[in-house]
């Protein structure tokens, strides 16, 4: 048994899955709050990434800096985050609001519209060339060189960043939602929007801070993702449908399954890659009809999703 | 039942205007459009079929500044007054074959250079083949185009540089000769390109008994983590014959960060900054113009019309393709006042390209229309990101 790949896997398995939390989360939470499918997310974490990009070249790039590049990480996160959530505002507020009383199909196009607005405004921005962090050169390498040794198995500090950092805002929201008064308007309007709203709740309030929240979230989660691999402006669409696939794994519109079906198709993945196509002997090129096949399977024991409510019909 | 009829009506009526549409077509249209004649003395417009847009840009914005460069220098040198036209193909075949159609139907294009990429030509070669547009790609690698049993080009496709067989087998060949390696990862990217030369590396390290792993990828993978943790760590080599630089350059560090030792060769789709992994090897089918001797000139022309940009291995072969129609065009219109794009088709090999600008002169082979002696150049990347020429391969 090769121990080295199983915790190599298994640090994979971690870093894919949190990163697909954090984006799916914005799609649950506004989901459940207004049974809208914002196929617009996987661009607002395109955004992020290019907000930490724009950042890091402003305090002088990657390779001389002039301040400490881990400040610069730091601010780069903080700017996707604030940036991210004002997006998903105006989004909201020009995108959806008026098409709350439409039918479901007219903000679900409103979406997709939305999500090439932003993918080709950026493309004329910023160009259609990659662009990457140059993270393997900050601080001398030191993002790349061990953090953690286990015997002769290394983690390095991009893992331990990328884990913690997704765990930390994981457990913000978690918090957040359950031990705040907003939190509580936003459990109780994902419950029964007209019912708080006769309760006294200011939906649009609700319904603007469920963006603020998921926007930030995938900002922070794209500049995470960016770290280790690279920006271009269509590299929103792969983990936007992985983390989608994830929140509909964990009960669309439950905030705890969104994380545990992004943890899952984290770990899915990186087991498919790295041992299942093997053990089956498909290429691994294959692995994603593996993934799907697995998804498909599931949903049709389970359609609700792991945390999610079976529909209730009132007769 | 008033609605239902009007909508029935109505749905009659647009069918029976396609079928008529579709019947009153003109099946000439396509020859029709190639047997417009341009005037020698007026504009020559001469296409660009390349990678305007996307992850592979960088490609065809340094192909289409080239090729405006030999449009005025060597369109000077030849009395022509000479233009290009960039035509986006993107990296999607099926977008290619739009770009195509476009360009088949402007009928003041006499002849293009590209696509860019072997897939584009593959999904191309025929539509211009038909309306008889000589296409000449300065980047398309694939072997198949123009080799084996079936070519998947036209005999309207030229190239102007070498293709993949001459690659892969002296890339295979370094890592075995000069870097000793036995155990190697082969990777594609599941498109055209990337497939053939990962096929002729495969087979050569095959036949030179090197262990070989291969593994599959897309263009739209985007973390590359599980795959280079099934590299085995006493691996040699591992190849990424990728048209995205920055996915070959991903595997690069993610080798170093999972402590693995094997070094990257990349292929000419890795020629890009992106791809900066110090130590890691990439092959290119034209030499630094740096170093050919007489070329300061034109580098200077170039930066002169270029502000702020540096220039690469991808550019000049374009500058190569439009030098190649050129002198077809000039010797089509010997003694003629117009030319239709057929005559500059039988004009492409009736003679020597002098002063070519990757050195000496240019002849395409007399059995296929691949270059008679073309060659690839073997760079390894610097501390500083920078490309450093090893040798030719």
């Amino acid at each position: 048994m090769d121990y080295d790949k199983l915790f190599q896997t298994i640090v994979n398995a971690a870093t894919l899955g949190s990163t697909y939390a954090l984006i799916a989360l914005g799609y649950t939470i506004v989901y459940g709050i207004l049974k809208l499918l914002n196929f617009a997310h996987g661009d607002v974490f395109m955004v992020g990434a290019y907000v930490g990009f724009g950042i890091l070249t402003l305090f002088g790039g990657a390779l001389d800096p002039s301040i400490s590049i881990w400040l610069v990480l730091i601010l780069m996160t903080i700017a996707a985050m604030v940036a991210c959530a004002v997006l998903g505002v105006v989004i909201e507020r020009f995108a959806y609001r008026p098409l709350r009383s439409a039918p479901r199909i007219a903000p679900l196009i409103s979406a997709l519209g939305v999500s090439f607005f932003l993918s080709y405004s950026v493309q004329l921005l910023f160009g259609a060339q990659q662009r990457t962090y140059d993270s393997f050169n900050w601080d001398g390498g030191k993002l790349f060189e061990p953090a953690i040794t286990i015997g002769s198995f290394t983690i390095s500090w991009l893992r331990v960043i990328t884990i913690v950092a997704s765990i930390v805002l994981m457990l913000a929201l978690w918090y957040l939602v359950s031990r705040t008064r907003t939190g509580k308007a936003m459990r109780a309007t994902s419950i029964d929007l007209d019912a708080a709203a006769m309760m006294g709740i200011d939906i649009d309030k609700v319904i603007r801070f469920a963006f603020v929240l998921a926007g930030a979230l995938a900002g922070a989660a794209g500049v995470l993702f960016a770290l280790r691999t690279y920006l271009v402006p269509s590299m929103g669409f792969t983990p936007g449908l992985f983390a989608f696939t994830a929140a509909v794994i964990g009960g669309i519109g439950s905030i705890p399954g969104a994380m545990l079906g992004g943890i899952l198709l984290g770990t899915v993945e990186a087991l498919t890659v790295t041992y299942v196509t093997e053990w089956i002997g498909i290429p691994v090129g294959l692995s994603n009809l593996v993934i799907f096949s697995l998804l498909i399977v599931f949903l049709l024991i389970r359609p609700q999703g792991i945390l999610g409510r079976p529909d209730i019909k009132k007769v | 039942m008033k609605r239902r009829a009007l909508i029935a009506a109505a749905l009659g009526t647009l069918v029976a205007a396609s079928l008529a549409a579709s019947a009153s077509a003109d099946p000439q249209a396509g020859a029709r459009s190639e047997a417009a004649a341009v005037s020698c003395r007026g504009t020559i417009n001469i296409g660009n079929l390349t990678v305007l847009t996307g992850p592979a840009a960088f490609l065809g914005q340094s192909q289409q500044s080239w090729a405006e460069l030999a449009a005025k220098r060597v369109g000077a040198q030849l009395g022509l007054r000479a233009r290009v036209i960039g035509f986006d193909t993107t990296l999607d075949p099926a977008v290619a074959l739009t770009a195509a159609q476009r360009l088949v139907g402007n009928r003041s294009v006499i002849a293009t250079i590209g696509p860019a990429t072997s897939g584009g030509v593959a999904a191309t070669s025929r539509t211009l083949a038909d309306a008889r547009v000589v296409h000449v790609t300065p980047s398309a690698t694939a072997a198949a185009l123009t080799k084996g049993g079936s070519p998947t080009a036209t005999g309207f496709f030229y190239r102007i540089v070498a293709d993949d067989s001459v690659q892969g087998t002296g890339q295979a060949k370094y890592a075995i000769d000069r870097l000793n390696a036995d155990k190697a990862t082969v990777f594609d990217a599941q498109e055209p390109y990337s497939v053939g030369l990962a096929n002729t590396v495969e087979r050569y390290l095959e036949r030179r008994n090197v262990t070989v792993q291969r593994l599959s990828v897309t263009n739209s993978t985007s973390d590359f983590s599980s795959f280079v943790t099934r590299i085995p760590s006493d691996t040699d080599v591992v190849f990424t014959p990728f048209q995205v630089a920055a996915n070959a350059n991903q595997i690069a560090v993610l080798l170093k960060e999972q402590g693995k030792r094997a070094v990257v060769f990349g292929g000419d789709g890795t020629v890009d900054p992106a791809f900066k992994v110090p130590g890691s090897y990439v092959s290119n089918f034209a030499p630094d113009l740096a170093s050919i001797p007489g070329r300061a000139a034109i580098l200077n022309a170039w930066r002169r019309d270029n502000p702020g940009r540096t220039p690469d291995v991808f550019g000049p072969p374009a500058y190569g393709a439009v030098q190649s129609i050129l002198y077809a065009v000039k010797r089509a219109c010997a003694g003629k006042s117009s030319v239709e794009r057929i005559n500059v088709k039988r004009k492409m090999k009736s003679g020597p390209i002098p002063n070519w600008i990757l050195g000496g002169s240019f002849r395409y082979s007399s059995k296929t229309n691949d270059p008679l002696n073309g060659g690839f150049w073997l760079y390894q990347v610097q501390a500083n990101g920078s490309l450093k020429q090893i040798g030719r391969l």
